[in-house]
């Protein structure tokens, strides 16, 4: 677009932004509060292409709803995608509980339910705390050569310590079934 | 005094070294394996052919790995004599020792180092 755009102009991009919110909102079952969210998202991005704008092939407010028309087929697809992740009706883990003096809905989440836990990290400290005794246990039953052979592995892959020079590949899998075997023994199970 | 022994399922007469293993370390102390019933001086020797090559090496594989366990206090080593030429081998599981004997954070210091 050559020339700033008018007020009339701005009145068309802002009413072009609230339907097409507006819509998305309903199409994708979207609260309320997201309503502003989504408007700001369309018009930001309508304003950022404005320079390619030209009136010759049409009128601002066509340009407008095809590039909002573009955004929210995007938006609607990383809705999609999120809830697919993470379940099919979006809440707010700071919501506030009805008739729960104060109480948000991640209050009544355990740490093992948690985004930590879903993940695979570790949440109960205590099960970490034995985890590691286990595993210093089980260490202490290996050669020494094996135990550091061990660490090195939490740190690289074979390949790796092929590459360093640490031992020939056969001799490195022939000492990690030994090892594996003599963790099993100390009650450590394959992660 | 042992309260129970597991024996081997009659399915697959033999443990290997991988089962062996596995029972150490879920067992608790004063539970007891049979992980062996026969001769086990002669089924281990090469010359004395009572196994097959294969039964053999897994054997002395098995024999190998409960004499380690022994010698890191996870189980006792007894036999019950049968009869003439036939033993049964029991691998009698210990309390856990309680003392860690390796420092995990030396040893990944020492790794990074």
């Amino acid at each position: 677009m050559q020339s700033p755009i008018s007020r009339a102009d701005l009145q068309t991009l802002l009413h072009e932004a609230d339907a097409a919110a507006r819509r998305l909102i309903r199409k994708l079952r979207l609260s309320k509060d997201d309503l502003a969210d989504v408007r700001q998202e369309l018009l930001v991005d309508v304003i950022a292409r404005l320079p390619a704008f030209d009136p010759k092939r049409g009128s601002l407010g066509a340009f407008a709803g095809i590039v909002m028309a573009n955004r929210a087929a995007r938006v609607a697809h990383k809705v999609k995608r999120e809830r697919r992740l993470y379940g099919a009706v979006p809440t707010s883990l700071d919501e506030t509980l009805p008739d729960s003096d104060g109480a948000t809905r991640g209050d009544l989440f355990s740490e093992g339910e948690g985004l930590s836990a879903y993940f695979g990290q570790p949440v109960d400290a205590f099960a970490e705390v034995e985890r590691r005794l286990d595993v210093e246990r089980g260490l202490g039953t290996l050669d020494p050569d094996d135990a550091r052979l061990s660490a090195a592995l939490s740190q690289s892959n074979i390949d790796e310590l092929v590459d360093r020079g640490h031992a020939a590949r056969s001799s490195l899998y022939r000492r990690v079934k030994n090892i594996r075997l003599a963790l099993l023994a100390a009650g450590l199970k394959a992660a | 005094m042992i309260s129970t022994v597991t024996k081997l399922p009659n399915a697959r007469r033999r443990i290997d070294e991988t089962d062996l293993c596995g029972w150490i370390g879920q067992a608790a102390p004063g539970e007891a394996l049979e992980y062996y019933r026969g001769f086990l001086a002669l089924d281990t020797f090469s010359q004395a052919q009572r196994l097959t090559e294969r039964e053999r090496a897994e054997l002395v594989r098995v024999a190998r790995r409960a004499w380690w366990a022994s010698e890191q206090k996870l189980i006792h080593l007894v036999q019950r004599r049968h009869g003439a030429d036939d033993y049964s081998y029991l691998a009698i599981a210990r309390s856990t020792p309680k003392q860690a004997s390796a420092s995990l954070s030396s040893l990944l210091l020492a790794e990074v180092a």
